[in-house]
């Protein structure tokens, strides 16, 4: 049976629901950045929280962890609520993985926008650029970077990375706090989602890295029935992060983002083979 | 058990939002720093918001709040747009006095604190030389917070306000016109001073070790073990007791000497 016979038998796709909340956090956090802005001449949104964007960065609360628990103390410009939201990401990682990577992050929505103009432009060579033996080895320098934001943070007591983080500078193109640094990096960023999906995700994002460790050991896994499975390469095709789904039956790649692209709701042909579920799950 | 979508989507949404419904329903929901300064521990004035504990990244709207001088009265005092002085932030005062600074006239958060503790009758001990600018001066002593020899003493401190800032209050377009203008200077003088390390009430020991300054001189400005380089040298100061104005003064020395 073909992926084609499979849609023809009339399984219906589910409307997709990820990018309605991917473009809601992304607006969300523009808002409240510009906001931010406001509030600093004197004017603001009167309904519309006040916070920069440090506050709203469950990132800021890893790297402070060195300095709480040594100090007491948050990292400069980090407060109680970059905690509160870094505790949140990590329940959603320990439910099912890496759910802010693939729904939330604005960086990875505006990688993923980039992405679908590069694929006009690129065509089937979209994603082949960058040979495989040298994207196999790229995809564990975001730990080498989550390594030196944590020690440069942990001696310094500033917020290093602000200084070369393309979401921060994404978010503030128009305040003084940019860093040339940081703007080239956005710009690279940019550039290379034209030919790859989520670059700086897959090598170097250090809150990924972080939150990737989480496919080792979340409740809710994505997995794939080998018996139903047709080996269509769907699922693979679909994995915005490269991730080979269909050498897998369970996904505990570190990268994976948890965006279900690969499941039978959306891109897998079959019905009830690619899911999000529970060990033991029921697999038919 | 399977998760579809649409779940996962709203547990994404639940859970993030639902946390910051929870923590700010235990108050534990802070986006910044706590514009709440400590209060004084002991004697008459025991619970009372402590002048001393007045920082850079108050507004004159939260000294407001904090102390009840009112943010427009602080304006006319420090010569500041009336129409600023809500979120106007005192560590803005450095800039805007900068050039008096430059010939050791400083006019800054101190005199800010000064000016609150003698408008509002708190104790604050002076560690270190103030100034006050002049309408500062004049509004105590119209508004009969000073009389007499304290009055006299007072004007003895009084200095105008740069003459670039007068002629209309200050605004933040002038005091960033100002810093413009101070960095230009400084890099025509090739002054080394702009770009040294200032104590204020957020500096770490780090940022002091960084200035060059060594472990072992810090310990003996300190008089105690240096605790964590991460900490913040207010902090360790009320904690361990210690004046914050003494220790910073003699750390500023060290750094200045490197």
């Amino acid at each position: 049976m073909t992926a084609e016979t499979q849609k023809t038998k009339g399984q219906k796709k589910t409307a997709r629901i990820r990018p309605w909340i991917q473009g809601f956090f992304f607006m969300f956090v523009l808002i409240t950045s510009l906001n931010h802005l406001l509030e600093e001449s004197g004017q603001s949104i009167p309904f519309w929280p006040q916070a920069s964007l440090h506050a709203i960065c469950p990132f800021g609360g890893v790297v402070s962890l060195y300095q709480f628990f040594t100090v007491g103390t948050f990292v400069q410009k980090i407060h109680e609520s970059a905690f509160v939201l870094m505790a949140a990401a990590f329940v959603l990682a320990v439910l099912a993985g890496p759910v802010l990577c693939g729904w939330i992050c604005p960086l990875g929505t505006f990688q993923e926008w980039i992405s679908k103009l590069g694929r006009k432009l690129t065509g089937k060579r979209f994603g082949s650029y960058i040979p495989g033996a040298a994207d196999r080895v790229l995809r564990y320098f975001r730990y080498v970077v989550l390594a030196w934001v944590i020690y440069q943070t942990a001696v310094t007591g500033k917020l290093i990375f602000q200084d070369v983080d393309p979401y921060f500078a994404l978010f503030n193109l128009w305040s003084e706090e940019l860093a040339p640094a940081a703007l080239a990096v956005l710009g690279a960023t940019a550039l290379l989602s034209l030919i790859t999906d989520r670059p700086w995700c897959k090598y170097a994002c250090p809150y990924g890295a972080v939150l990737g460790l989480s496919n080792k050991f979340r409740i809710f896994k994505i997995r794939r029935a080998t018996s139903t499975c047709i080996d269509c390469g769907a699922c693979d095709r679909a994995c915005p992060m490269g991730i080979k789904v269909s050498g897998m039956e369970v996904v505990k790649d570190h990268q994976c983002i948890s965006c279900l692209e690969c499941t039978s709701e959306y891109h897998c042909p079959v019905p009830v083979t690619v899911e999000l579920k529970v060990i033991g799950g029921d697999l038919k | 058990m399977k998760m579809k979508s649409w779940m996962l989507g709203a547990a994404a949404v639940a859970i993030m939002f639902g946390s910051v419904l929870i923590s700010d329903a235990l108050g534990y929901w802070q986006t910044e720093s706590t514009k709440t300064p400590a209060v004084i521990t002991t004697g008459e004035f025991a619970g009372e918001a402590d002048p001393a504990d007045i920082r850079g990244s108050y507004s004159f709207g939260d000294v407001e709040a904090a102390f009840g001088v009112r943010a427009k009265v602080l304006a006319e005092a420090f010569g500041v747009d009336p129409a600023d002085a809500e979120s106007f932030q005192l560590k803005s005062l450095e800039t805007v006095y900068e050039a008096l600074a430059e010939v050791g006239t400083e006019v800054g958060t101190g005199s800010v604190r000064y000016f609150v503790a003698l408008y509002t009758g708190l104790p604050y001990a002076l560690t270190e030389e103030v100034y006050l600018p002049q309408p500062a001066v004049d509004l105590l002593i119209k508004e009969g917070k000073v009389a007499g020899e304290a009055a006299e003493a007072l004007k003895a401190i009084a200095v105008e306000i740069p003459a670039a800032k007068t002629g209309g209050a200050v605004t933040e377009e002038s005091t960033e016109q100002s810093s413009a203008d101070a960095a230009a200077s400084g890099e025509a003088e090739g002054d080394a001073s702009l770009e040294g390390l200032l104590i204020k009430g957020k500096t770490t020991f780090r940022e002091v070790l960084d200035a060059g300054v060594s472990e072992a001189d810090l310990e003996r400005a300190l008089g105690a073990e240096m605790p964590n380089p991460l900490t913040v040298i207010k902090t360790f100061c009320t904690e361990q007791g210690l004046d914050f104005e003494t220790v910073k003064t003699a750390l500023q020395a060290l750094v200045e000497a490197e």
